[in-house]
């Protein structure tokens, strides 16, 4: 094999922030080679904040569906001939709107960002129609049994009132109302509480048309709702579940447990922990049950981190005649992890990797402003990677094992299948 | 635009270096000339598990992704009816170890049998996760079947049925590789932060030594003119019926191509289009719709298709499809909706230069198509179709005597169940 080295050295370039004149930071990443930006509003406007039931995604959605100067297409006319796009997505602890466009024509398409923001109509009729939609598309979604086991995998940890836990009813599209949707918005889309991240080819002219559409004081929110109740945590008191799909060829798996939010001690650790057990292609998951029995096209283990809590799962779909064999590989992997320790060569591997994993990861403005959202919506900041580079120096395998019984005990794991279990 | 190099090493390997200095990372992408269409039609499939394989060992290496993820990097690849491309990213540092493990498993695999028995039921699994367990995921077995009676894009990359994975011998897979996976049938494109130098010297002394083999020559039947409309309903476990209709249009690099691809565009991408607009928001028909290209290499499908609002029968939605259809082959689509689409994919093809990674593929699909020059005139060539250049080309296209329509219906409908 060819000498390689190990990319000891990782400068991350940062966001740097400014303020706007009413007080919202912007963070911007100036960095890339097209002249392209992309505009990023984030708003306290997640589950979380919601209180009713898929509010905050359908009032993130219909910002798109028109303001009370233009309708839906007439918007999308606007944006389509500049070559602009709009993504809008609303998660557990915030929504966003961003715009991508050419650097060239930030000036002419920003006005349309600051009029879907700010006056959108949530027009019945437009409401109505995605609605319906909604409803059907969730009904070809139902028949996906990795989608059924996404939804219902997080109702086990947090419980079905929790918003980090609730998972979607299709009754629920009919309570959705007009008048909800626009106090949702007035509360929660609004000066107070936005930030901005902004990445490409970000020249001075683009902050200060950020300022002429964003830094005013007239849309700011009397009585915001930035953060959210508190919610109780309740978790299933049944560890093991299956939903049947009598017809499934195969079934989805889904196990893991509860962990700790991204500031906590053993989060860098477990981060590491999780590549070896299936964050990765060479993963002991892979390797086992993909690479050595053939039970699955993929699997892997992963972690979500929100605002308020983190959790630890597994994902699979294998064979329905193999369902049962899967799972106790997979325990067994966990097993291991707690009674062995890692070998050198493997811990040596996976460091390397994930060195250059985390250079990959920081490749180009938008991912250089997803690194900073990673730290930033968590309440950290760059020490986290500083840290994260200096973990995977100096981790163990000793650490790696205790870390693993901590957390990989059997009894602790929550399972659920969707499909069958049987030939 | 992208800049760079090209040179071919004696044996006839290809290839193209893309120097960007703004990252720290560089990019291989190897494609080889072989895709489903090059298949035996009794042995369906063979390109894709063939794929897999290519991750079992090598000659002298005996595990691909090990040694590729020590060296920080990370690898994927994907057959289609085409082609079939590997690529990996990795620090620029450990570019020759990139060259390390792709010149072995050019030079030789190791062909183990217990990889082909794994990788077999691998690809099963795909099978039933992509095309099985999914709804409307047999579609794309159904109506490439119904669309070509010759030519062998009648069949999915994944195959024509299980049992073609199933009964794949060791004999074959090594037949595959003598005749395909040779340095002659691949063009090799590096681009990220690599000089040209550092990429010749390199090739030469990793592929330089690998003998040229005899790829064949490309002999492919050539799908007959579709005469007549062809149609077929099937009746499946789905909650909303669905309908699917399949055009033949030019290929890749045709002029139909292009003005299929901003018909596309016109007709169902974003709140503005004319279906969306006319059929999901207007007629309330259609819960979705969506028209594309297959991006196939030899002439391809124009495809549309749209899942049905509740209460809306196939043949009303068939009919208002045609109807949108029939607008736009008598009167020219407004210079408005071309420009909008053109801007849209100008600026698309700039967002996608972006990426190190984006623009290898690139580079390697367009010099199979006749030159990675192609790449940057992509661009004008969107750019130069005419509202009359679509209309005429739409005419020839959008006609049903040239269309297989497939009716995908919900059994539980059928059965008067609603839920």
């Amino acid at each position: 094999m060819p000498a390689f080295g190990k990319q000891t050295k990782i400068d991350i370039q940062h966001a740097q922030e400014s303020k706007l004149a009413n007080g919202i930071p912007v963070y911007s990443v100036n960095a890339g080679t097209q002249d392209v930006v992309k505009i990023e509003l984030i708003f306290p406007a997640g589950a979380r904040q919601q209180g009713l039931p898929l509010i905050a995604d359908t009032t993130n959605a219909m910002l798109e569906e028109g303001t009370t100067k233009h309708n839906s297409e007439e918007i999308a006319s606007l944006l389509d001939y500049y070559g602009s796009f709009l993504e809008t997505s609303a998660h557990h602890d915030y929504a966003s709107v961003a715009l991508y466009t050419l650097g060239k024509h930030v000036s002419k398409v920003l006005p349309v960002l600051e009029e879907i923001v700010k006056e959108p109509s949530f027009s019945q009729s437009e409401l109505d129609i995605y609605l319906t939609n909604k409803k059907q598309r969730f009904l070809v979604e139902d028949k996906k049994v990795r989608v059924v086991a996404a939804r219902n995998f997080p109702a086990l940890l947090f419980g079905d009132n929790h918003p980090y836990g609730h998972a979607t009813k299709i009754e629920e599209y009919d309570t959705v109302k007009r008048d909800t949707l626009q106090s949702f918005h007035k509360t929660n889309y609004s000066a107070n509480g936005c930030a901005i991240v902004v990445a490409g080819k970000v020249k001075d002219s683009v902050l200060n048309s950020l300022g002429d559409s964003f830094g005013g004081s007239n849309w700011k929110s009397a009585d915001a709702q930035l953060n959210g109740k508190t919610f109780e945590v309740q978790p299933s008191a049944e560890k093991k579940h299956l939903i049947v799909k009598e017809k499934a060829m195969q079934s989805a798996i889904r196990m893991g447990r509860m962990l700790f939010v991204k500031s906590h001690a053993d989060a860098i650790p477990f981060q590491i922990l999780n590549v070896i057990l299936g964050g990765y292609f060479g993963s002991r998951l892979m390797s086992n049950i993909r690479e050595d029995k053939g039970y699955t096209y993929g699997i892997s283990s992963g972690i979500v981190y929100l605002k308020e809590a983190g959790y630890f799962q597994v994902a699979s779909e294998v064979g329905t005649d193999v369902c049962d064999k899967a799972l106790v590989e997979i325990y067994k992997e966990m097993d291991k992890l707690c009674t062995e320790p890692v070998p050198d060569a493997e811990l040596q591997l996976v460091k390397n990797y994930l060195r250059g994993n985390f250079l990959r990861s920081m490749d180009g403005p938008f991912a250089l402003a997803e690194r900073f959202k990673q730290v930033w919506l968590h309440g950290l900041d760059y020490s986290y990677y500083e840290k994260y580079v200096a973990t995977l120096a100096d981790i163990t395998s000793a650490q790696l094992k205790d870390l693993a019984g901590k957390y990989f005990q059997k009894d602790s794991i929550y399972e659920l299948v969707v499909g069958n279990k049987k030939a | 635009m992208i800049q760079f190099e090209r040179f071919t090493l004696e044996n006839g390997l290809k290839v193209i270096v893309h120097r960007d200095t703004s990252t720290p990372m560089a990019c291989v992408n190897i494609l080889y000339n072989v895709g489903a269409r090059d298949e035996d039609p009794e042995k369906t499939g063979f390109a894709h598990l063939f794929e897999h394989l290519m991750f079992g060992g090598s000659i002298n290496i005996a595990d691909y992704d090990n040694a590729l993820q020590q060296a920080g990097g990370e690898n994927n690849a994907f057959t289609n009816n085409d082609i079939t491309n590997y690529y990996l990213t990795l620090p620029a540092t450990n570019l020759e170890v990139a060259f390390w493990l792709e010149s072995d498993r050019m030079l030789s695999l190791a062909f183990s049998d217990k990889s082909l028995e794994v990788q077999r039921s691998v690809v099963i699994e795909e099978y039933k996760q992509s095309y099985l367990n999914q709804p409307y995921g047999d579609v794309w077995i159904e109506l490439p079947k119904l669309a070509y009676k010759v030519h062998p894009y009648q069949w999915p990359t994944i195959g024509k049925e299980i049992d073609h994975i199933k009964h794949a011998v060791m004999a074959d897979v090594k037949a595959f590789f003598h005749k395909f996976y040779c340095p002659n049938n691949a063009i090799l494109v590096v681009s990220g932060n690599v000089t040209v130098d550092q990429v010749k010297a390199l090739s030469e002394k990793w592929f330089g030594p690998i003998p040229p083999g005899n790829p064949p020559m490309r002999k492919l039947p050539a799908e007959p003119k579709q005469t007549q409309s062809r149609r077929l309903e099937l009746e499946r476990d789905v909650p909303v019926d669905a309908i699917y209709k399949a055009y033949h249009m030019g290929g890749r690099m045709e002029q139909s191509f292009y003005a299929m691809e901003l018909l596309a565009d016109v007709l169902t991408d974003g709140n503005a289009s004319r279906m969306y607009v006319e059929l999901v928001k207007n007629k309330k028909l259609f819960s979705e719709i969506n028209a594309f290209t297959l991006e196939s290499f030899d002439p391809g499908l124009f495809i549309i298709s749209g899942k049905l609002s509740e209460g809306v029968t196939l043949e009303a939605a068939d009919e208002a499809i045609q109807e949108e259809l029939k607008k736009v082959s008598l009167a020219q689509v407004s210079k408005e909706e071309i420009e909008k689409a053109r801007n849209k994919t100008e600026s698309s093809l700039i967002f996608a230069e972006m990426s190190i990674l984006n623009k290898a593929m690139n580079l390697a699909m367009f010099e199979l198509l006749g030159g990675a020059e192609e790449n940057n005139k992509e661009t004008e060539k969107f750019m130069k179709v005419s509202e009359v250049d679509l209309l005429v080309e739409a005419s020839r296209v959008i006609n049903e005597n040239n269309c297989s329509t497939l009716y995908y219906r919900s059994k539980s409908k059928v059965n008067g169940n609603g839920n």
